[in-house]
């Protein structure tokens, strides 16, 4: 082996840059690890195939995030039914929402302005679709806003009066077809999982209650005489939508909605969300599992109205009000 | 000399035979078959990608089954099957046996794969390759995930028992003449790739068995529902697969390692570096699985481990360029359509190791990771080096096998075609993937870069498809009616050059 010499030069250069390779990513990675302590924490529930955000003092949004810029967020990552990845490729933020885990990321967003949320791991029939918008906001209360990201030291983040006006959200509904922001008060007796004991969540009792969703929201129960169910499954293509999936009321009475599966759906009027009139007649916003919603028909014309789910596309069904 | 199909046999000689050159072609047969059936779907993924939004599939479910059966098909049907078929056919000859150890078990390892093959086309799961549970095993239609599992599991003891029968081969049935240090490297690689597959194979095999029965529903290994964990499904399938792109890969470096110094006129340049990284990467390669889960909540200690396991497997693989590199060096090179590929490879070989450099630094996978960036890099690997390492060794085997050439300008516009259709689609697809395009999506966002390279990445496809077609029509073509050449020396490359291994002198021992 007598021709070893430049063989040996070639692999000591070949392992010295691997060696650099490896070192500097410990060290950039060593502090992408760990949040800063006043950070803010937002949970950040993944499924099919949306978003939904829960912010510290209660708010929630569904596909649209609202943060301010130069605030260390911290983002607790769960996901209910398969595995999304939670993904802000412009700021290279990734982390895998897995069910029975609570994954965390942070950041502070440094830059105010637009950018895409988007899952990137594989999770079924609407995975490309499931995009959000992310906002940030201007932080108009420090005027040093605009800091580079190296200083996480702006103590900024300890109030929870931060967050999100929801009305503000509507801007955002040009991009994708689906978005829609809920207040928590504005699902008829819905219960909303978390809402109450996210603001300092830990990591055990959160991936529990994301996963399992608890069922203590039965309080309201409209004896009108028109019920409509969405049964177990629904959010699997091919099983039952809507039960009935053809209804039919006399105008004035009061729909019953219950949500008896275990993802959240919609009953929204039109025949699908690119619908250019969807929603307008009635839209029980989302409605949480084991959540329900009335419809009142007293405001909706005599006629055959097709409706579906915002969420599960494909699930659609008619009302026909006389 | 002229092993097979100078003089013509009936069809159910070749099919009910136990030589190991039968079996050989019909390995390479099926998995030319393999080869081609999936590229077919690859180009109906480059159509549908061409423009955004939905065009010719119906939705984001069709599509997946596409790519799902892709990736499957192309993996485990195109790949593996014909790492067996050139292992057949050259290493008995190489270790100068009669045949292989076990003829009966050999044929009956090649024929479970066309029933596995009819599972995984009559099923056409939508599960992705990796098959992530809870998806899999809560939504995913059946039967097809099943028939897929079923499938999958059979191609597994195929390849086990396949691995076990070149092991023993080699180990035991080797001339007692030949020591196993002046053994090929050919024979090298595929000693060193079976004994990866009986050791990472059977660990996959028994998360399919858990993940059928999750889906069964009568336990719940990885349905959190149940107290299952989806993630240890993650750590037992790169168990198995980040070893098994090993296992893709070093056959196709022992076909170099043949056609490079044959077609240099020179003796290589170092046996021993060729035969210590074998060894040391079929060892390390068992170090860096978890390089696939940086993103699935790993603590930074584990993360770290990982970094470094990777890491510490690229020199071994830099060493095989370097002694490519170096027995070229100099030589008197014939650029004959063998050469031709195997250069392509390499080069392609180093620029998708520098991908792959890039995806185990941690920060930056998190921009690569599940990104169009991830399917450039695995394909400049599997298209770039193996698929062009494997295709010139059809090119180098055919006067072997049929006694005759192939048509040498057409495999010179296959070869360009090929060359600059993979440079083009997984170059762009890396940087479609630092635009942030997720893969595995039928629709993207209608912004003009994407569609832009989408469309340049198609048109790439597309040429690959072309010059497959090409290939196709000269190797049936020129095997009824190509020129017939010396078999001593059908490249022409004179005197004092051996020509393959030393199959004039086939003395098998008994
Ligand atoms: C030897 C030939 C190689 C082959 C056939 C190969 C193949 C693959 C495949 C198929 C994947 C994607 C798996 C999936 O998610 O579906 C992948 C990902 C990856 N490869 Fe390789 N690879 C090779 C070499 C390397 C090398 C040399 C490195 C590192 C230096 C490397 C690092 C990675 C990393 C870190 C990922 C994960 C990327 C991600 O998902 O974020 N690979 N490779
Ligand atoms: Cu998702
Ligand atoms: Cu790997």
């Amino acid at each position: 082996m007598g021709h070893s010499t430049p063989e040996w030069v070639y692999i000591g250069a070949v392992t010295a840059i691997l060696i650099w390779v490896g070192a500097e990513s410990w060290n950039i990675e060593h502090t992408l690890e760990y949040a800063p302590p006043n950070s803010e924490t937002v949970r950040v529930v993944g499924q099919q195939w949306f978003w939904s955000f829960q912010h510290a003092d209660g708010t929630q949004e569904i596909n649209e995030l609202h943060v301010k810029e130069g605030i260390p967020y911290r983002f607790e990552i769960v996901s209910s039914d398969v595995v999304h990845s939670f993904n802000i490729p412009d700021f290279a933020m990734l982390m895998d929402a897995v069910p029975g885990r609570v994954n965390t990321m942070w950041n502070i967003f440094d830059e105010p302005g637009e950018y895409l949320i988007e899952c990137r791991e594989y999770c079924g029939m609407l995975h490309q679709d499931m995009r959000a918008r992310l906002f940030v906001e201007p932080n108009t209360d420090n005027t040093t806003a605009s800091q580079p990201e190296s200083e996480p030291t702006i103590s900024q983040g300890t109030g929870t009066a931060t967050v999100v006006a929801p009305g503000g959200g509507e801007v955002g509904s040009t991009g994708t077809g689906t978005m829609r922001v809920v207040e928590p008060g504005n699902i008829t007796a819905s219960n909303e999982s978390g809402a109450s004991d996210n603001t300092s969540s830990t990591a055990s009792d959160s991936g529990d209650n994301a996963t399992t969703g608890s069922t203590n929201g039965t309080s309201t129960t409209s004896a009108a005489g028109v019920t409509l169910s969405i049964p177990a499954g629904a959010a699997t293509p091919g099983n039952p939508a809507y039960s009935p999936d053809t209804l039919t009321v006399t105008k004035g009475e009061i729909i019953a909605v219950s949500n008896d599966d275990t993802a959240p759906h919609t009953v929204t009027s039109g025949a699908s969300p690119g619908d250019a009139d969807a929603g307008q007649l009635f839209d029980t916003s989302i409605i949480m599992p084991a959540g329900k919603a009335e419809i009142d028909t007293s405001t909706i014309d005599a006629g055959e109205h097709p409706f579906h789910c915002t969420v599960h596309p494909f699930m659609t069904g008619t009302m026909t009000v006389q | 000399m002229v092993l097979e199909l100078k003089k013509p046999r009936p069809i159910w000689e070749i099919i009910f035979s136990t030589h190991h050159t039968d079996i050989g072609l019909l390995y390479i047969i099926a998995s030319m078959v393999a080869l081609f059936a999936g590229g077919a779907l690859a180009m109906a993924i480059r159509a549908e990608l061409f423009l955004p939004g939905v065009q010719i599939f119906e939705g984001q479910a069709d599509f997946s089954r596409f790519f799902t059966v892709h990736g499957t098909t192309l993996l485990f049907l195109w790949l593996i099957p014909f790492a067996a078929g050139a292992g057949n056919y050259l290493i008995p000859i190489m270790v100068r046996y009669k045949d292989m150890a076990w003829p009966k078990l050999n044929a009956v390892a090649f024929w479970m794969i066309p029933p596995c093959m009819f599972l995984i086309w009559g099923g056409f799961s939508d599960t992705t390759w990796n098959a992530y549970p809870p998806y899999s095993i809560l939504k995913a239609p059946g039967p097809a995930a099943d028939m897929w599992i079923v499938g999958l599991k059979l191609l597994g003891l195929s390849s086990v028992l396949g691995a076990i029968n070149f092991t023993v081969t080699i180990l035991k049935m080797k001339h007692p003449d030949l020591p196993l240090m002046k053994m090929s490297l050919f024979s090298w690689a595929t000693l060193v790739t079976s004994l990866m597959i009986i050791v990472a194979i059977p660990t996959f095999a028994a998360s399919l068995v858990m993940l059928y029965t999750d889906r069964l529903g009568v336990t719940g290994f990885f349905n959190p529902e149940m107290g299952g964990d989806p993630i240890a499904y993650q750590h037992l399938f790169w168990f198995t697969f980040h070893p098994e792109v090993y296992i893709f890969v070093l056959p196709g470096i022992g076909m170099m390692y043949e056609m490079i110094p044959t077609f240099s006129r020179k003796p290589l340049f170092s046996y021993y570096s060729g035969v210590v990284a074998l060894i040391v990467i079929a060892v390390i390669g068992f170090g860096s699985w978890a390089h696939h889960m940086f993103a699935v909540g790993m603590s930074f200690t584990e993360k770290t481990v990982f970094m470094v396991g990777t890491l510490a497997a690229v020199p071994s693989s830099a060493m095989h360029v370097f002694n490519f590199l170096a027995t070229m060096w100099g030589g008197r090179i014939k650029f004959a359509a063998p050469m031709l590929f195997s250069v392509g490879g390499i080069l392609l070989f180093f620029s998708a190791g520098a991908g792959g450099v890039v995806n185990t630094a941690m920060p930056l996978d998190f921009l690569t990771h599940d990104s169009y960036w991830v399917v450039g890099h695995m394909h400049l690997f599997i298209m770039g080096t193996i698929t062009l390492a494997f295709v010139g060794f059809i090119y180098y085997l055919f006067p072997l096998i049929t006694g005759r050439m192939y048509d040498q300008r057409l495999a010179k516009i296959h070869f360009v075609l090929t060359f600059v259709g993979i440079a083009v689609i997984f170059g762009v697809q890396h940087i479609l993937g630092l635009y942030g395009m997720p893969r595995r999506v039928v629709d993207y966002l209608p912004i003009p870069e994407l569609i832009i390279m989408n469309q340049i990445a198609s048109f790439g496809g597309w040429a690959i498809g072309a010059s497959f077609i090409l290939f196709l029509y000269n190797m049936i073509k020129s095997a009824m009616f190509g020129k017939p050449v010396d078999p001593k020396d059908p490249f022409e490359l004179g005197h004092g050059v051996e020509y393959y291994y030393d199959y004039a002198r086939r003395e098998p021992h008994h």
